[in-house]
């Protein structure tokens, strides 16, 4: 490799290729991570959820579920929806682009909910009794009292889920669908100039995560503590802007 | 005197650890009855067991005379399985705990509310208060407790001393027959613990039944009817407060007293 030519090489790359980079590549990617993260979360929902149902065999095929998922490799769970569930489910008429989301989204799915989970579990007990004290139903005291809490352990470690995810669609590529990394294996193609390419997408990929995890990091700080409860700004209805409170 | 609370032969373990072993106790209407007792004694269990907190695996409970464990005794198994007697009815714990109102060692105030809604949520979610009706008495209620200027403060803002007093109006907004403390000043700051005293104080003196656990011995002995000592899963002596405290007889009490006073 000449290193006299880095710099000059990584500029002929860009003006040449960054559409297949800048357009091409990371729209594919970002809407493989999005509809990963969002169905994810729609499963992931649920999963917690009957997780946590009163019916053991429910409890005991979620488990298998969520183990399974987070116990196999990405690449593996990709392979079967990419080749093996095609196959057999002939009927079913879907592009690889679609198997490879609901790839994703199922693997998504698995670690979403262990997040609302844990989130869910982080909320104080005394909480529950103190609810369940005042004679609210479980199902009142999770929607009043625990989930509105849980919602502040969950949604930064959603956006943690979110920048795992686009990293790791680039396992599409694998396939050949146009995200990011596949736009690498097309420049390389084309100009044997790997290293290079490999050092551009590298930095597209942080110039998104960085920022996101820097995001991620402050939301973490404003949604801690009690402190960090704000008044809804609910608007004093007009009588009291009248007359003044009480 | 009419009974508001009785148990009977209640029996509650974790685990291998055997915590109630068999109380027998009844709580009459108007009644204000302290536990007081070494701890691990089971006195949190058994006021925990009186609404269901904790499920006791044995024994029953009567609350205004309805039954709400669902537990049976042998014959009553028996005389099920025989068909000599009816299956019961499921017992719904929800509407007796909206009877009973509970005050927690560590407050368990929600944060995410506003003192306002702490005291409202559960009389509008339930039913039991329309909007209007529920603040109207919000605001009566916190006034009485002198938390009336907090009312649109989230929880954050408030002095231990102050979410205590929130706690135990957000009990009262549901119109309790009984009221359950469970050490209510042991998490305070030591300047903090009179108000809340004061507070349970003039509840008392509004007729409440109250069932207080507590390690303050002095305001058990000036409030209460009765005093109940517990150790080692059981109520081993209760008397009025003079008698128990002037003459104890169990020398498990008299050993307690002897450290705490
Ligand atoms: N949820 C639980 N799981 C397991 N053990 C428990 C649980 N709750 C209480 N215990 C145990 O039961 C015993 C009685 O506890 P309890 O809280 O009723 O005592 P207490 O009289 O209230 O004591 P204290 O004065 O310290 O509050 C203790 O040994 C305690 O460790
Ligand atoms: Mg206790």
């Amino acid at each position: 490799m000449n290193f006299e030519l880095f710099i000059p090489n990584i500029v002929k790359i860009w003006t040449n290729y960054w559409r297949l980079f800048l357009i091409d590549g990371l729209s594919v990617t970002i809407k493989f991570t999005f509809i990963a993260v969002l169905f994810g979360v729609l499963l992931g929902t649920v999963v917690a959820m009957l997780k946590m149902s009163r019916f053991k065999l429910v409890r005991f095929l979620i488990g298998v579920y969520v183990e399974v998922i987070r116990g196999t490799p990405i690449l593996l769970q990709l392979y079967v929806f990419y080749f093996a569930l095609p196959q057999i489910f002939t009927f079913v008429k879907l592009s690889q682009t679609t198997w490879v989301a609901i790839a994703l989204s199922m693997n998504s799915s698995a670690y979403v909910s262990e997040v609302i989970r844990s989130g869910i579990q982080a909320v104080d007990k005394g909480q529950t009794e103190a609810a369940r004290s005042l004679g609210l139903s479980s199902g009142q005291t999770m929607i009043k009292v625990v989930l509105p809490q849980a919602v502040r352990n969950i949604l930064p470690a959603l956006g943690n889920e979110f920048i795992m995810m686009l990293k790791e669609t680039s396992l599409a590529s694998t396939f050949y669908l146009g995200d990011l990394m596949t736009q690498y294996r097309i420049v390389n193609a084309a100009t044997y100039l790997g290293f290079e390419t490999l050092v551009i997408i590298g930095i597209i990929y942080l110039c998104i995560t960085f920022p996101l995890s820097k995001l991620v990091g402050l939301l973490e700080k404003k949604m801690s503590g009690e402190k960090s409860y704000k008044k809804h700004s609910k608007k004093p209805d007009f009588r009291e802007r009248k007359f003044g409170k009480v | 005197m009419e009974e508001m609370i009785k148990t009977v032969d209640l029996h509650k373990s974790f685990g291998e650890l055997h915590v109630l072993k068999g109380v027998n106790q009844t709580i009459h209407k108007g009644e204000v009855v302290s536990v007081i007792g070494p701890s691990g004694g089971g006195k949190s269990t058994f006021l925990r067991c009186l609404n269901l907190l904790e499920k006791p695996e044995k024994g029953k409970i009567y609350f205004e005379g309805e039954e709400i464990t669902g537990n049976l005794t042998d014959e009553e198994k028996k005389a099920i399985k025989a068909g000599t007697m009816p299956k019961l009815p499921k017992v719904n714990i929800d509407i007796h705990r909206q009877k009973m109102g509970m005050v927690f060692q560590h407050f368990n105030v929600f944060p995410h509310l506003s003192v306002a809604e702490n005291v409202t949520m559960a009389p509008t979610l339930l039913k039991k208060k329309s909007k209007d009706e529920a603040t109207e008495l919000a605001k009566e209620l916190l006034n009485r407790v002198g938390l009336l200027d907090k009312y649109d403060d989230m929880p954050s803002n408030l002095s231990g001393g102050q979410k205590q007093r929130l706690a135990i109006v957000r009990a009262l907004a549901m119109e309790p027959d009984v009221m359950l403390f469970d050490e209510p000043t042991s998490a305070l700051d030591p300047e903090m613990v009179g108000e809340v005293l004061e507070v349970i104080k003039g509840l008392v003196e509004t007729g409440m039944t109250c069932v207080i656990v507590t390690h303050e011995m002095a305001f058990a002995r000036e409030v209460s009817n009765r005093v109940l000592f517990m150790a080692e899963g059981n109520i081993l002596e209760e008397n009025i407060p003079d008698e128990l405290f002037g003459h104890p007889t169990h020398p498990r009490l008299q050993d307690f007293l002897a450290k705490v006073l």
